[in-house]
């Protein structure tokens, strides 16, 4: 049990390795981000790994790699952390400098203004990966008018218009002892471990911490299709999907288990009929993500531009068919193999386990969700399976996003949906 | 039972092929050991107990990749990396993968220039399935016109993928088959396009007589299990396999490169980008070890000497990345760089090529090679996180080089680097006249 005004901190010592890897996070990320400051809490973060301690990010880097060690920083919608590795010889070195990080962020101008240069080239250079374009359009008209749908890093827009002032308020946000969570696993007790997450946070604010007041998304009405158009594609990306679920859903389980049939491996149905029997997609897959709210349901899949529309037809008569007749009590059973039997990867290194006691923590999952996760699994009944999708699962309000070069595939794509309510086209170079 | 009585168990009553011998042990970093079989047929059998979680990665190596491939068969090793998962004597489609995800395997392949590597990471009491599946695709797979015509099509849309619909992969494509005009290693690994288009299942029934037998494989496992459990699993799965003639290789080796061969392309980017190669010593060879840790001086890393040029006091590229080639005979090292807004991919070549230089010229401090020391070093040990890691660092090894603890051979060899030894292999390798260039220019649609 956390003490009142100790800081959380999660230890899974593994011996097997001379290696500790920490995890500091913030309870809260880029959902945190201003109307019109998009990407803020990712720049922040960044600029302070760059001027920890008032130095320079090239000082910064080389005592960082001189110590055989990494320090990385992750922003997600929900929370914003800071990954590093150490060899243990460098262990106290290292936290110095991740001290410095945290506690001490020089942010300055001249740093501030390489920052945002940078950032807005590679946001540019985003531009060149089809399945990043698809996934980035997907989220964003999925969540149109919800929190989910605002871009983690930002626009070109937004980017230019950061201030130091921005900076340092997001910091003193984000940053205080009580919003943060720490997690080490590998060469570290528990003991070890807590002098660490004490030595942190004895240079920070108390603070608070801060609540997700982020409504849950709600599905926008109808079929709709939006193709992100770029010039000379031979392949199209296409993302296809509507709202999903979150583990506090009492069905939540049972929909996973029905969606690892449909189409969570190798031999799922989905795969099966767009890669085995017909070869059309390297890859075939359904996700099922969560955040602290229901995030997305989606089919992910690359044909050939010729034979996108019969992929997307294919891909909406397998939903309709997985709806409407569900699964079948055999597909159950091995499903719950599967799924309790490959558990064991989830947990076979002290990494592993303690992120899994981090998602717990950061995302508000049930309490005892991954200890109780193979019993949940094994408890899924055929009903319960079928009725999760009917009650998840909507075949009414989908998106279906297309990277794709829009003069030679737009017209066979849109006859390839029923019902199809309204089709939008962006240019791939749009902000 | 001990090592000694299980050998003459399973020898008594095995014919010659599937007799098994211990052919040597070897540490694997500071507390691991790696044990050496050899069945009569030849297989190779490497055991490496590690008992830090209820798993065992078992992995399948084939010493053929794309080097062993004829000009107009080129992607033959990939493809039929893709049709190992299909039917069997005795598993029908799919069967293979589908008893594997029964009991909770992960599986996974990949094929490259040396190599084609199938994996496997099961529950502890998953082993025995696997062990006898993997023994049954390697004697007893079925190549069928629908099989190969469906798994042709499905390499193109990776092709599509990887490749014709990828800026970076579409230009090392074309680098490598600039700096190669001879060797093998010109060809890229999933093969040309009208290439794959054009194979037939007889192709791949001789290629699969040809080099799918033990005496051309490696097994390791490695994880929670004993020797002797391991052992006897194997000897048996494969006992009864017959070995087969491998041809020799007919890899003509690469004349050295005497003029700077430069191309230009055009792809749907907002930004130029630019590749350049260089000849890269095999892996086994000393120099590697230094120019892979001189290439780390110049690009690994934010505190390196070109992301700091380029990106940080230029600011005329987002990116600066290098990949050194790790394989049996002589590669290249690959540079890549993106342009930022509109600065020209030879502003990004004039740049490198003046940090080039200074490597030429000066020495490098021991200071810096003391930081891309500590960073190799960390990269290796988080290499070695779980077991699929570690069979994967002892696979490939013991397939390039014929030694599963070269990773940590390489490791001692670091150290014995000097500073005087990255200006050697800077003015050997590193010449303008031994260089490849390829220009990436923005197309005229995606302006």
């Amino acid at each position: 049990m956390k003490k009142p005004g100790s800081p959380s901190v999660l230890v899974e010592p593994s011996d097997a390795l001379p290696l500790v890897w920490i995890t500091v996070s913030a309870r809260t990320g880029a959902l945190e981000d201003p109307a019109g400051k998009e990407g803020l809490t990712r720049a922040t973060t960044r600029l302070m790994r760059r001027t920890g301690g008032g130095l320079s990010p090239h000082d910064l880097d080389v005592r960082i790699d001189s110590l055989g060690a990494s320090l990385t920083v992750d922003i997600s919608q929900s929370v914003a952390a800071f990954h590093a590795a150490v060899i243990t010889r460098s262990l106290d070195q290292l936290v110095d400098l991740l001290v410095d990080v945290l506690a001490r962020p020089g942010f300055s101008e001249g740093e501030l203004g390489h920052l945002k240069r940078e950032t807005e080239g590679e946001l540019v250079e985003m531009r060149d990966s089809d399945a990043s374009l698809a996934r980035r359009w997907f989220r964003r008209k999925l969540f149109e008018g919800h929190p989910y749908g605002r871009p983690i890093s930002g626009t070109l827009a937004t980017t230019s218009s950061f201030t130091r002032a921005d900076i340092v308020a997001t910091y003193e946000k984000t940053v205080a002892a009580q919003n943060l969570v720490f997690a080490f696993s590998g060469d570290i007790d528990q003991a070890r471990g807590e002098q660490v997450a004490q030595r942190v946070v004895s240079a920070l604010p108390a603070g608070e911490i801060r609540h997700d007041t982020v409504p849950e998304p709600e599905a926008r009405p109808g079929r709709r299709l939006l193709i992100v158009d770029k010039p000379e594609r031979t392949q199209t990306q296409i993302l296809i999907g509507g709202l999903g679920s979150h583990p506090r859903d009492e069905d939540h389980v049972a929909l996973h288990v029905a969606n690892t049939i449909f189409g969570g491996t190798f031999t799922a149905r989905l795969t099966q009929e767009v890669r085995a029997k017909r070869g059309w997609s390297y890859g075939a897959y359904s996700s099922l993500p969560f955040d602290r709210r229901r995030r997305a349901f989606s089919m992910w899949t690359f044909p050939k531009a010729t034979d996108a529309a019969p992929c997307i037809r294919l891909e909406l008569e397998l939903l309709k068919q997985w709806h409407q007749e569900g699964v079948t009590a055999e597909e159950l059973e091995w499903a719950k193999s599967y799924l309790v039997r490959s558990h064991a990867f989830a947990v076979d290194t002290a990494a592993k386990r303690v992120g899994m006691k981090l998602d717990a923590d950061l995302y508000d999952l049930p309490r005892g969700y991954y200890e109780r996760y193979e019993d949940n699994v094994r408890a899924v009944t055929l009903g319960e399976a079928n009725a999760a999708i009917q009650r998840r699962i909507s075949l009414d309000d989908l998106l279906v996003t297309v990277v794709g070069t829009e003069s030679e595939i737009g017209a066979d794509v849109q006859k390839a949906i029923d019902d199809l309510a309204h089709t939008e086209v962006v240019p791939f170079d749009s902000d | 039972m001990n090592r000694e009585a299980l050998l003459q168990e399973l020898n008594a009553a095995a014919s010659p092929d599937g007799r098994v011998a211990h052919v040597g042990s070897t540490p694997f970093g500071p507390s691991l050991r790696v044990e050496r079989f050899e069945l009569g047929n030849g297989l190779q059998i490497l055991i490496c107990e590690e008992h830090s979680a209820p798993v065992v990665a078992y992995h399948t190596w084939f010493r053929v990749g794309s080097r062993h491939e004829k000009r107009g068969k080129t992607g033959l090793a990939h493809l039929f990396e893709h049709l190992m998962f299909n039917e069997t004597e005795n598993l029908e489609p799919g069967a293979f993968d589908r008893k594997l995800e029964e009991v909770g395997a992960e599986t996974n392949a990949a094929t490259w220039l040396d190599w084609t590597h199938y994996n496997a990471a099961v529950p502890r009491d998953g082993l025995g399935l696997v062990v006898e599946l993997e023994a049954e695709r390697m004697r007893n797979l079925v190549l069928r016109d629908p099989q190969v015509d469906s798994e042709k099509e499905v390499v193109a849309n990776e092709r599509r993928y990887r490749v014709d619909d990828d800026v970076e992969g579409a230009a090392s494509e074309v680098l490598w088959k600039l700096a190669f005009e001879k060797h093998s290693y010109g060809w890229p690994t999933i093969g040309w396009m009208e290439d794959i288009e054009g194979f037939t299942t007889e192709d791949c029934v001789s290629f699969y007589e040809t080099f799918y037998s033990p005496n051309n494989a490696t097994v390791v496992i490695v994880g929670d299990v004993t020797e002797l459990e391991a052992l006897g699993l194997t000897s048996r799965a494969y006992g009864d396999m017959k070995r087969a003639a491998i041809p020799a290789e007919d890899v003509q080796p690469e004349p050295p490169q005497t003029e700077e061969r430069r191309v230009e392309i055009e792809q749907p980017t907002p930004t130029e980008k630019l590749l350049v190669g260089y000849p890269s010593p095999a892996l086994g060879d000393f120099d590697h070890t230094a120019l892979s840790l001189l290439t780390e001086v110049l690009f690994g890393g934010r505190a390196s000497r070109v992301h700091q040029k380029l990106v940080r006091q230029l600011e005329i590229a987002t990116e600066a990345r290098v990949f050194v080639g790790a394989f049996r005979d002589p590669g290249l090292v690959e540079i890549f760089a993106s342009a930022r807004g509109d600065h020209r991919a030879e502003q990004m070549l004039d740049a490198i090529e003046t940090e080039i230089e200074r490597v030429r010229d000066q020495i490098v401090t021991e200071v810096e090679l003391d930081r891309v020391r500590a960073r190799t070093e960390l990269g290796l040990l988080g290499s070695l996180e779980n077991i699929d890691g570690k069979a994967s660092t002892i696979g490939f090894y013991e397939t390039v080089l014929g030694r599963p603890n070269s990773a940590f051979e390489r490791l001692d060899a670091m150290r014995r680097v000097t500073p005087a030894d990255l200006r050697r292999v800077a003015r050997r390798y590193l010449g303008k006249h031994q260089r490849s260039i390829v220009f990436v220019r923005t197309s005229a649609e995606s302006n």
